[in-house]
């Protein structure tokens, strides 16, 4: 931290109020106001479109000492261990959101603050919301300040094209495909570095820009969307930072234009790390685009998300979500879905269904610190059914209590986070003149559970039945004093089940309506579920890099997981059970009912590189993404292996400082993983190319 | 109809045009010393052991059979050679089905030499048919003439390996004279089949023999193409697990190597194609 930084920070503190009654919209928007007046500005000679911050990371500190003050209202102890064991967890999540870009870009940030007056003289004389609209228009205010003082700074360093831009933005709508994505950019930092809220996408681009790229003189617009991409890129946001090309309209029209193509060649040149892209494929999408994608893809970049436009449109629309908001859905972070005007705080419950099946299995007790987090049972299951339907119950409780955890969070916002800049772009908190935070003003105040280790909680399930109730090899509690003492003694029968059993990801119907009676279960639970802020709960099945923590923290499993590995990723087969190859592991993945899971449900499919080559591997690839998408898959990505390079890449890190590969919901740099998560990705590639 | 099938690939791509299930039936007239599946040359069921995935746990009793390969943990005995219905067969590769229509593929028939259990082999051909699933059969061409005419009103298209044309080379490479290869290529062409030709190429043995298969092929019709292998010796662990000789070639083929092989069958207006670059 710069001595200026310190200071901010060291102001920005004292300008809260730890009494646990801060009138938190008010703080927020004095800080934000502080902020944007007195941060530090340069011009960083690489940057075309803005200038640079040093209030970067404050907001996240702000976020932390309110969590501290508010601890004793937002937790309960009572559900600690829980929490702790990650049977379940429950947190705030003021991360995952989409901007209304449309307005963004429409009206660009001079016409957002005078967009709040027209709704302030129409709101009469409610003190809640005329309080409201004033402190967002003193924040706007000083956003516009901010921008004055950006502008002048790139004047002062002879930069005319950015400071003729920003002047501009002073007092008007961009007006060109340079200040559009100026504008892009200028908001990313309101929001972010001084509101503190995460933004994670930035939207339809293609859609988005198309109105400014039709005016632009075409010879200019290659390098100046190149110049964009990178310099979103060199934004280094938490995680990743996508856009989206493609969905459909209304009236169900395709929304591919001549720009997506020309955005996705930009994508493919520019050698981003942190952007990713996410394609909305709609029954009419050119085939082309998504080949061309795939190619990308085939390439390396690996860091396309491909999309089943319709079901995501169907699986916001079951939520009760209306049919023009969720046709103008965003894809925020990874791969959750919300509608237009959802708030869908994507990452506030998890739950671990391994961990469940342990509490079925063990009356509630944590095999790994002996505590009761579950619930309590006899012990008794003549049936493999019995056992299942206790499953099932543990799962339900495991979800309760996340859900409970995470109310006690969301009914608080009042106490932990506002967001001015962000709210002003909802029509919805306009109207209601509210905070999307503190007052839970969004069109659609929504919150999701996510549900984790699918896969490993399925293959146990399927282990159990083939070994108590069918073979009759061993009984329940002989099993479990397997489990308990961590197969210690029993590796014959450990890789034996892992080997030879039937698996989730092999293209079995019977295992794999074991995964599906469980999600549809969850689905039951979690869709529609009303959460504390007037909206409700939506289910998702990632399970990103969480699933290093949950598996760390779930005792020896029956599908001869050791105690402490990793529990599965997203809606994937474990690693190595996906013997019947790729077409097989993606029947069992749309198996699963895709319309249920609106906060994202994605397999990663790990083909090898040579399976992919040439002409007819691109058209395989292709073939693959389409079926799956047919069958009912929601959404999917590809990791292109090759494991020589991998190898290499381990050996030799200095030598591959570019290699990507996709972790969980991002891509990362091969060279950042630890040598664990590497040497998972070395044999998750021999094992593709075994079946290639 | 009952067949003994050494193996099923699933997403192939390199087993003809499109996303593919490959289907290798078990058993072999020839031995070709370069083989690449050796498991596929006998026609019974076969044990293998791989030594190297063992852990010596002692489940099997150091007995390497059909029996203990169940029960082996972790696979390091392998069974080559199930039984299959060919309905049975035929519902397990058209699980895929949805995804051989999208990928304008279907189902190949390989071996060993599939056409070696011709009833069986027709019989799957016929069935794929019927459901409208493109059908390739994936030939040494060593095979009576009559399972050929058999098998031609259900194929779409013959992979037909042209190994060398000079007997004495054919002989020394395969076990066996390519009189009837040739003469068998010859009638499919004359009855107007699809063919694609596909050469291993395999330096030392067989590159010599290059122009003269691009002289014999220049003037066979309803050739689309001509495909030059990579031979490569990944089976060596395989000949060792079953038991057999091990025969391979030491892997001296180049990339430039098919290359010039394909710029010579070029040179003849073949439409030759690289296998290394093309997939
Ligand atoms: S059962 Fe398998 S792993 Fe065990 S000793 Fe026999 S071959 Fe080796
Ligand atoms: S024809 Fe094919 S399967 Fe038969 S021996 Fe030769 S290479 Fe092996």
């Amino acid at each position: 931290m710069t001595l200026h930084q310190k200071e901010l920070l060291d102001n920005v503190l004292k300008m809260m109020d730890y009494s646990g009654e801060e009138d938190v919209l008010k703080s927020d928007c004095d800080i934000d106001i502080y902020l944007l007046d007195n941060c530090e500005i340069t011009v960083p000679e690489i940057n075309r479109f803005m200038v640079a911050v040093d209030c970067r990371a404050i907001r996240e500190i702000v976020l932390r000492e309110r969590f501290y003050a508010a601890k004793s209202t937002i937790r309960d102890p009572a559900y600690a261990d829980g929490m702790a064991a990650k049977l379940y967890f429950g947190t705030y999540d003021f991360g995952h959101t989409s901007a209304c870009w449309e307005d963004v870009i429409d009206l660009g940030i001079y016409g957002l603050r005078q967009r709040i007056d027209r709704y302030r003289d129409r709101a009469g004389n409610d003190p809640h919301k005329q309080r409201f609209y004033r402190e967002i228009t003193r924040v706007y205010d000083a956003a516009l300040r901010f921008i004055a003082r950006a502008a002048k700074k790139a004047r002062d360093e002879g930069r005319t094209e950015m400071a003729d831009g920003l002047d501009h933005l002073t007092k008007g709508a961009p007006s060109t495909l340079y200040e559009a994505l100026q504008t892009v950019i200028l908001y990313y930092y309101l929001q972010q570095y001084f509101d503190g809220t995460l933004l994670r996408t930035l939207g339809r681009l293609d859609t988005l820009l198309l109105p400014f790229y039709k005016k632009a003189d075409k010879a200019i617009v290659p390098q100046m969307l190149l110049d964009f991409m990178q310099e979103i890129d060199r934004i280094r946001a938490a995680a990743n930072m996508p856009f989206a090309l493609g969905g459909t309209d209304e009236q169900g029209n395709d929304l591919i234009n001549e720009l997506s193509y020309l955005l996705l060649e930009t994508y493919r040149k520019a050698g981003t790390n942190c952007t990713k892209l996410h394609l909305l494929i709609s029954k009419n999408t050119p085939r082309d685009i998504v080949e061309n994608a795939l190619d990308a893809v085939r390439e390396g970049n690996n860091s396309i998300v491909f999309m089943d436009d319709g079901r995501v449109i169907k699986s916001l629309e079951l939520l009760g979500e209306e049919h023009r908001d969720a046709v103008n859905y965003h894809v925020v972070g990874c791969y959750e879905c919300g509608a237009n005007g959802e708030i869908t705080c994507s990452c506030g419950t998890r739950m671990n269904l391994a961990k469940a099946l342990e509490m079925a299995l063990f009356s509630g007790v944590d095999l790994l610190t002996g505590k009761q987090i579950g619930l309590a049972n006899d012990g008794v299951f003549p049936t493999f059914d019995d056992l299942f339907s206790e499953y099932l119950r543990q799962v339900k409780y495991a979800v309760d209590c996340g859900i409970y955890c995470t109310d006690l969070c969301e009914e608080n916002y009042g106490m932990l986070h506002a967001a001015p800049i962000f709210s002003a772009t909802y029509v919805s908190a306009l109207e209601n003149g509210g905070d999307l935070y503190c007052d839970h003003s969004a069109k659609y105040p929504n919150s999701s559970v996510d549900a984790i280790g699918l896969a490993t909680a399925t293959d146990s399930l399927a282990a159990i039945r083939k070994l108590v109730y069918e073979d009759k090899s061993l009984t329940l509690d002989e099993l479990k004093a397997i489990l308990k003492n961590n197969w210690e003694g029993q590796e014959v029968l450990r890789l034996t089940v892992k080997n030879k059993f039937p698996k989730y990801g092999m293209g079995d119907k019977k295992t794999d309506d074991l995964a599906k009676k469980t999600v549809d279960a969850l689905a039951a639970q979690v869709n529609g579920h009303p959460n504390k802020k007037g909206g409700i709960y939506r289910l998702g099945l990632f399970s990103i890099d969480w699933r290093w923590k949950f598996g760390s923290l779930t005792g020896a499993s029956a599908d001869g997981r050791l105690s402490g590995e990793t529990v599965s990723q997203n809606t994937g087969a474990t690693f190595g059970a996906d013997r019947n190859g790729a077409t097989a592991h993606l029947l069992s993945v749309a198996y699963l009912d895709g319309t249920r899971t609106p906060n994202g449900a994605i397999v990663d499919l790990d083909l090898h590189s040579s399976a992919v080559r040439g002409e007819n591997g691109l058209n395989a690839m292709t073939a693959s993404l389409y079926t799956f998408l047919d069958l009912g898959g929601f959404c999917i990505h590809y990791n292109v292996l090759d494991t020589e390079t991998l190898k290499k890449a381990k050996d030799n890190p200095e030598a591959y400082p570019n290699l990507q590969v996709r972790l969980c919901g991002w891509n990362v740099l091969f060279s950042s993983l630890s040598e664990k998560e590497k040497e998972e990705f070395i044999a998750r590639s021999e094992s593709a190319g075994m079946s290639a | 109809m009952k067949g003994l099938v050494s193996g099923i690939k699933r997403m192939e791509i390199h087993d003809g045009d499109g996303l593919r299930t490959t289907v290798f039936l078990k058993g072999c007239p020839l031995k070709c010393i370069w083989c690449h599946n050796p498991e596929s040359i006998s026609f019974s069921v076969q044990t293998a052991y791989f030594k190297e995935k063992c852990l010596h746990c002692g489940t099997c009793g150091d007995k390497h059979t059909a029996e203990t390969a169940l029960s082996c943990p972790v696979n390091a005995i392998v069974t080559y050679g199930t039984e299959y219905e060919a309905y049975e067969l035929v519902e397990t590769v058209m699980q895929d089905e949805a995804f051989f229509r999208a990928g304008n593929g279907g189902v190949t028939l390989s071996g060993g030499e599939c056409l070696a259990q011709p009833d069986f082999a027709v019989e799957l051909a016929r069935l794929f048919h019927e459901k409208r699933i493109s059908v390739y059969i994936d030939t040494c061409g060593f095979v009576p003439r009559e399972t050929l005419k058999r098998i031609l009103p259900y194929t779409d298209k013959f992979l037909y390996d042209v190994k060398a044309v000079d007997p004495a080379v054919h002989r020394a490479c395969t076990g066996q004279d390519n009189a009837i290869i040739i003469d068998n290529l010859r009638f499919l062409s004359k009855m107007g089949a699809a063919i694609e030709i596909r050469i291993p190429l395999v330096v030392g043995y067989n590159d010599m023999e290059i122009p003269a298969i691009a002289d014999l092929l220049k003037d066979i019709p309803c050739i689309s193409k001509v495909k030059v292998l990579k031979y490569h010796n990944f089976a060596a662990s395989r000949y060792e697990a079953l038991g057999m000789e091990n025969t391979l070639p030491p892997a001296l083929t180049t990339s430039e190597d098919v290359q010039k092989a394909v710029d010579i069958l070029a040179s003849r207006g073949l439409n030759a194609v690289n296998g290394v670059t093309s997939d």
